[in-house]
Order: C-alpha cells, then structure tokens, then sequence
C-alpha cells in the first residue's frame, strides 16, 4: 500500500529552482535510498514533504490524504518523522527531554512510557546520560539522541536526512547498523538522504538519483550501485 | 543591620517587579524572536482596566472595587486576553519578518493601545487605593518592612515558582522551551505553532496584569507612564541576562533591581534622581564585558 | 576610491529632486499658506531632517535605533543654553557654568555647535552600543533614550526639570526649514556615497561577507552613528527655535515613536523614502489635527476626538508594516526620470544608494 506520494512536485526559492517535477511513491515498511550530488535538491524533497518549504506546484499525499501546503507539526502528525541535516538537538534540554519534546500529539498515550524504555534500550549509552543537557553530547551521540527522538513520535514514515554527516566512519557504520536494525524489528518505513550511495548497500531497498532537481535513476539498490550510469549521472558527463 | 535588612527587602521587592516584567519579555522572544514593545502598555492598561473609563482627575474604581478572590483572576483573564488578541490581530501576520519590522509594529501596537487609553482617561495620574491594610508594617528583626513588601515579595516568588514548574514540568512548558530553541525542529515533532505562541502571550498578558496590579498597590496612583518604565528596564534585564534565555531573564530582573536599590542608598542625595542612568550605565560596562548576555543561551550565539 | 565619481553622476539626480521639490513646497507655504500652515510645514522640514538623520543610520546599517531622539534633546538644550539671553537664564538655568550663563548666540552660530554637540555624545556612546549586535543594540538605543530623558528631566539647575525652560528667540520660518531639511538631505546623501557608506550598506546586506573582506563593523557603524547625530542635533536646535521653549517631555516615545514610523512608512533603506514618509504622515497628521478640531457636514459637526491622530497613525504603521513592508518607496530612489510622471516610481538605481551587495 502506497504511504507517501509525491506527484509532480516543483519547489523554488526565488528564482532558482531546487526541484523540477519529481514523482516518486513509497510503499508501507519499504526502505528508499535517495542519492545525488551536492546542490541535487535532496533535502529540499524532504523539507517540502515535511512541510518547511513550500511546495511550488504538484501535490503530496500522505495515506490518501492530500497534505501539500500543511503545516509542519499537521504532517508530523500524520506520521511523518524527518531527521534534519545537522542533527538539531535541543541543545538546552535534557536527553530525556528531548526525547519527550515528540510525545505530546501521540494518542496512543498509554505506550508512551514503554517506547522510552526501549529507545534507552536501543540506545544505552542515552540512558546513562538522560539528565544530561543535550548540547553536550558528541556529533554520533546527537545523531543517536535524534533517531531516538522521531521514534518516540511512533513514526509511520522516517526520514533521515544525512546521517552520515559529520561522523567518523565507525559512527556511521553503527547509525546504519541501526536503522536496518529498526527497520527489521519495527517494520519502520525509511526514506533515507545521502550524497554518497555506498551505504545504500547495508539498507537494501529501492534507490533513486536526483540530479538538478530530477530524478534520473530508479531501480533496486543493490542493482543501482553496481550501474556505470550511477557513476555517470554523479560526475556528469557534458550534459549540466 | 536594620538598614541593610532594608536594603535586601527593596532590592528583594523591587527585583522580584523586574524578574516578572523581564520574564513577560523574554517569553514572547524565546518563541517568535518579537521584542513586545506594547508589554509596558499592556501593563498600564491592566492598570486602567481598574478604573472606569472617565477624563476627570479623581478616578472611579470600578473593577477594582471587587474582592480580591474575584479582582486577581478578572485582571489576569484581562491581561491574557489582551495580550492574545493582539497576537491574532497583530504580530500573526509578522511571524515570518525580521525583528527589526516586528519590533516597529510591536512599538506601534502600544502607541494605539496607550492613546486609547489616553483618550478615555486622560493623561492625569490618578489615584487608586487597593487593599489599604497592606500599607501597615510588620517588623521583621527589628526592620519595619511595610506588608506591602511582603506580600509582593512572596507573590512574585510563588509566581515564579509556578511559571519554572509549568516549564519544567508540563508537557505545554516542554514543548515551549523547545519551540524557543529552534521553532522549526518543534514544529516537525508535532508541536503547534499556533498553541505555542498563544500560550505564550497568554502567560506574558497575564505576567503583565500581576505587575499592574503590584504597581497599583505599591503606588496608589494609575498613571499612563508607569509600564512603560518597568518595560524599559524589563529589556535592558532580558539583554543582560541573554536574549532568549528565560533563568537569565529573572536573574537579569533581580540584579537590576538590586543594583537600583543599591545606588539609591549609596548615591549621594543630589545624584538619586540620576539612579536610573546610573543603572543603565552599570548595564553597559556588563554588555561591554560580556556583549552576549550573562547566561546567554548556547543556541543564541550567531551560526555561520 | 576611482569608483565615487561615477557613483556620485549615477544618483545625484536623488538629492536633487528632493531638494526642488521641497523647494516648491517651501515657495507654495510661504505665498499661499496661512501662518498656521506655515509653522506645519516649518515643523515638517525639521521632521525631514530628524528622519533623514535616523536614515543614516537605520538605513544603512539595518540597526534599528529607539534613541536618535536624545540627540534631538540634546541639540535643543544646547540651543537652549546658547541662545536664550543671560538675563534670563541667570533666573531660570542657576546650575550652567558661568562662561555659559553670560554667552548669547545667534541661531546660525548656536545651531552648528548644538549639532556638534550631539555628534560629540553619540562619538562617546556609540562606541559601547555599536559594539553589541543587532538586536542587543535596539534596545541600548532604546536605553540611551531613558537615561538622556532621565537626567534632562531631573536635573533642574541646568534643564529646568520636567517643566519648560523659554526665552530661545523663535527665529524659524519656511525658508530656514527648507535649508535644513537641503542640508540634511546633503549630508545623508554625501554619507551614502561615501566609502563608510557603501561599507556599512554591504554589512547590512551581508554581514558576514562583509566582515570577512575586511570591513570594521564597528567603525563603520560608529560613524554613521555620529553623522546621524549631528543631523538630528541640528534639527533639535532648529526645533528649539521654532517653537522658542523646550521640555525634556517632547523628546521621547511620542516623537521617537512618529519618526520611526515616517521612516518605516516612507521606505527604511532609501533616503528618498525618508524624505517621503515625512511627507505622507505629515499630511495624515494635519488631516486628522483638523478632524479633532472638527468638520462641518452640513448642518452637523463632526469632530473626532482627541488623540484619534496618534491612533490613526498607530493603525496606519501596522498596516504598511503588514502590506507593503518596504514602505510607499518599496526603498526604492526617485530619479529625473520617474518624477515628472505622476506616481510612476522609477526603476531602482542600479548602483548607490539603493542597495550595493
């Protein structure tokens, strides 16, 4: 069953245009890599479903519900948890805190205590530190602190923009380690962002290439990255 | 002994005045980055809401008639309302617009609603008497300290408390010291916007209506100047204790109220009327040394 | 800097046009206006003068400032202080220094120097406020403002306390409002061009560009700090003159609140929009002073109440905020060639005053 649709989505800032008529579907507990080179128009496809930048034209539907033009915290309420580029904390606030900021338009209420115990279970070294101030944490610790975060909003779509930003490569290796971990208990949908398409491996699932705010590429990950044409449509080949 | 028991119960009073006004203040920046320059007309407009509406020199009280059991929460419901009005009618429409606009509607906003007031009750100060008993001193290790003081003191501290437990404790007070961190971040965790904001200038009406009334108290008189000089020195705390960084709002309105009290005993008599230039002087070498605040927040310093 | 001359043949035409078409207001006044329009628009020119002087400043470093009118106090008082005969002020002003008490000078010699007076004072504050940032600093200018109030309205041997101090020689008329509102629109003009000016624009629009090519924030910001001051000192002692009393009451929230909003309604960033917002305003403010005094319709009077021109000039602040946030100018410059034609604004200047990122 489809979960998101994007249909012919077109985002501009100002005059310079990050996006250009991408469609693309996702289907219940899929996982979907989406790759591109720097300045591709990622995370403006994120942002836009999440509902931070304004959609130009086309439409988002979200479970059959049409939702382009909601605000922000209306989309999250109807299951869709992104992890923006740069982590962003609550730098000021507990990891407890944090973590609780996400809780409050659950209905599910009475599971809310339960799903802490197992983020603090996913994630010890959260629970050793839960008083802590959030700012203090390290970039891999943050990284940790804000998957565990948009699991406590019980996430029917989780989008991770970068995580792979900033972190040394073992870091990396345990965040996905992790989300496949998720994915396999929790049969999370995953929309993943990220600029290099090597980790793709580890997620399995469907991928695509954005290029110059299109899609370019579409296929199984695992068939994609092993295409010359990816290699090609990252570096270019005359055509810009 | 006495006098510096004195000095502590001012500057005590006097900072608890300013905690409350900063913390009005620095509410409503922490979630929508608006410096509320009407928050000192919000005050004096609790204030005249008191009265009933008249251009002659003795005033009328009217609400202020009331019990107090009624008269407390009517001036706080005022206050509120006040405050979320001009949230919807106003400052909605500059959520998106950079601090310098916002401030310049904001600084227009309470010019209306001053010379509203002015309109209806004229520009004479009048005088209110709420509560005479409270005048009376009570001696408190061989000070006399009026009752007054006393009770502003304690009012203030049990506001504060319930202000800290409400943030710390509530789900409301969580998701608004996350909005004022990074609004964005919230939102996509489901927190309203809209809520949050309302909220937010609910509280700071209502922060707003208790000063008006302690103001009213202290000093007996309603006059159209009087929130405008809480506001003023409301700001300069919220600038030293860090834009956006409520603990640094209170702790701002303390020292400020501390170092007035202070410069008023120590200044010699000629200079006492200059005690407030004296202060905002003080206020400056704080800035020079530390340009962001004492307890500014991490997330306020500017990112490249 | 090779680049000024060809700056200056670009956008000279902006003053210019200003000044003529004040020029004429000036002439129509004084031929066909009644002595009371007269002294509304003697008032407008210093208007002009105090809000192309907060321009300088606001415009072209993007700081919005709450504390100009101080510099219009003290400009005043200085006036004050020169220009009223001793006799009068050995009564009234016991508390100024002797050599003070015995000067009198006459306006063209007191103006400058009340002016000179006001840039000396913004030199020595502006060098702590123009070291805090953006909104920090709002609200010292909004401090500075309460401390100059403060001690002018307590210090009662030099500035008479809250009450008036009079006796300042009203020697204003059209034509010398005129010629301040020229030589402050000069001045602002000379600024914007200038090499501090373009820096302290290229700081407004991108700071941190800015500052990583080499330009001194603080310094630039810190001068156009002093050039606006003087400016709007000069415009206190016209002021001074025009109505012969000052009052420490006249210079705070009401006049900063008016000429914020001039500025605001006219255009922040253009000094054409200054010039303009003045205008506008001073026109609602006459409308609205004749309404409060009353309209006959018919056989009915219809008079407003008093204080509705503050309320209407509240409203009309909010809405050009919340509808055209750039203001009537869309900070955009009058040229030779957009003004001959009714109300077609000219496209923007492409260098200079505008805008220079």
């Amino acid at each position: 069953m489809t979960l998101l649709a994007v249909d012919d989505l077109t985002v501009s800032y100002g005059r310079l245009t990050a996006l250009r008529g991408v469609t693309l579907r996702i289907a219940e507990g899929e996982v979907l890599f989406v790759t591109g080179p720097n300045g591709a128009g990622k995370s403006t496809l994120l942002n836009a479903i999440a509902g931070v930048v304004p959609a130009g034209s086309g439409s988002i539907t979200m479970d059959g519900a049409k939702v382009t033009g909601a605000p922000p915290e209306n989309i999250a309420r109807r299951g869709f948890s992104l992890v923006p580029e740069g982590r962003n904390v609550f730098g000021a606030l507990s990891i407890e805190e944090n973590l609780k900021v996400g809780v409050g338009m659950r209905a599910d209420r009475h599971k809310i205590a339960g799903d802490l115990e197992s983020v603090y279970a996913e994630f010890p070294m959260l629970a050793d530190r839960r008083h802590t101030p959030a700012g203090m944490l390290s970039g891999g610790q943050q990284q940790m602190l804000v998957i565990g975060r948009a699991l406590m909003t019980a996430p029917r779509i989780m989008a991770i923009d970068e995580p792979s930003l900033g972190l040394a490569p073992k870091i990396i290796d345990q965040v996905y380690e992790i989300l496949v971990r998720l994915r396999a208990q929790r049969k999370l949908t995953l929309l993943i962002v990220e600029q290099s398409s090597t980790r793709a491996m580890m997620t399995g699932g469907r991928m695509i290439l954005i290029r110059g705010g299109r899609i370019v590429l579409e296929g199984a990950a695992t068939d994609l990255i092993k295409d010359e044409r990816l290699k090609q449509a990252y570096f270019g080949f005359g055509d810009h | 002994m006495t006098a510096v028991l004195q000095i502590i119960f001012d500057a005590l009073s006097l900072g608890s005045l300013y905690a409350l006004g900063a913390l009005g203040i620095a509410l409503i920046f922490g979630v929508m980055r608006l410096v509320n320059f009407a928050h000192g007309d919000f005050i004096a407009f609790c204030v005249f809401a008191m009265l009933w509406p008249s251009i002659d020199a003795t005033a009328v009280v009217f609400v202020g008639l009331l019990p107090f059991y009624l008269l407390i929460p009517l001036l706080l419901i005022i206050g509120a309302a006040l405050s979320i009005l001009s949230e919807i009618i106003v400052f909605r429409r500059f959520r998106n617009t950079n601090p310098a606009t916002m401030m310049i509607a904001s600084f227009a906003l309470g010019f209306v609603i001053r010379h509203v007031l002015l309109m209806f009750y004229s520009s004479r100060p009048k005088s209110i008497t709420l509560w005479p008993s409270l005048g009376l001193p009570v001696d408190f290790l061989g000070a006399h300290i009026p009752m007054l003081q006393v009770v502003t003191i304690v009012i203030t501290l049990a506001a504060l408390a319930v202000l800290v437990l409400f943030l710390k404790r509530t789900r409301y007070g969580l998701e608004m010291r996350a909005a004022a961190e990074n609004f964005t971040m919230a939102r996509m965790l489901g927190v309203r916007a809209n809520g949050v904001i309302l909220l937010a200038f609910a509280i700071s009406g209502m922060l707003a209506a208790a000063i008006g009334l302690i103001l009213a108290t202290i000093s007996g008189t309603a006059d159209i100047n009087m929130g405008a000089n809480v506001m003023l020195i409301a700001f300069i705390a919220t600038v030293i204790g860090g834009l956006g960084s409520v603990p640094g709002a209170v702790a701002g309105g303390f020292i400020i109220g501390a170092a007035s009290v202070v410069f008023q005993a120590t200044l010699p008599h000629d200079a006492r009327v200059f005690r407030d230039a004296f202060v905002y002087g003080a206020v400056i070498v704080v800035l020079l040394v530390r340009p962001q605040g004492l307890f500014a927040p991490k997330s306020a310093k500017q990112r490249v | 800097m090779s680049k000024r001359p060809s700056v200056i043949r670009q956008t000279i035409l902006t003053p210019i046009v200003l000044i003529v078409v004040l020029l004429l207001m000036a002439a129509l006044t004084y031929q066909f206006g009644s002595r009371a329009f007269n002294r509304t628009a003697v008032e407008m020119f210093i208007n002009i003068m105090v809000v192309v002087g907060l321009y300088v400043f606001v415009g072209n470093s993007g700081l919005l400032s709450f504390g100009h009118i101080s510099f219009m106090c003290i400009g005043a008082y200085m006036t004050a202080w020169l220009a009223i005969p001793p006799v009068m002020k050995s009564i009234t002003l016991k508390g100024l220094p002797t050599w003070l008490l015995h000067t009198q000078l006459p306006m063209w010699v007191a103006t400058p120097i009340s002016g000179v007076f006001a840039a000396l004072f913004a030199l020595v504050v502006g060098r702590v406020i123009m070291r805090l940032s953006g909104i920090a600093a709002s609200i010292a200018t909004f401090g500075l403002l309460g401390v100059v109030n403060n001690v002018y309205s307590n210090w009662d041997s030099v500035t008479g306390g809250q009450g008036s101090i009079v006796g300042i020689p009203p020697t204003m008329n059209v034509w010398i409002g005129w010629l301040g509102a020229a030589i402050a629109i000069v001045i602002a003009y000379l600024y914007a061009t200038s090499r501090s000016g373009l820096a302290l624009r290229a700081t407004r629009d991108e700071s941190i560009a800015a500052s990583a090519s080499g330009i001194d924030i603080v310094r630039e910001r810190l001068t156009a700090f002093v050039v606006s001051a003087f400016i709007i000192g000069i415009a206190g002692a016209l002021y001074a003159h025009f109505l012969s009393i000052v009052n420490p009451g006249a210079f705070y929230l009401r006049t900063t609140f008016i000429t914020l909003s001039m500025l605001v309604v006219g255009g922040m960033y253009s000094l054409s929009g200054a010039v303009t917002g003045v205008v506008a305003i001073s026109v609602l403010i006459e409308l609205f002073r004749n309404l409060e005094k009353g309209v006959s319709l018919g056989a009915l009077k219809v008079a407003l109440p008093n204080g509705a021109q503050e309320i209407a000039i509240g409203i009309i602040t909010i809405v050009i905020l919340m509808y055209l946030p750039t203001g009537l100018t869309r900070n955009r410059e009058f040229s030779w060639r957009g003004w001959p034609v009714l109300g077609r604004w000219s496209r923007p200047a492409p260098t200079a005053v505008k805008e220079l990122n």
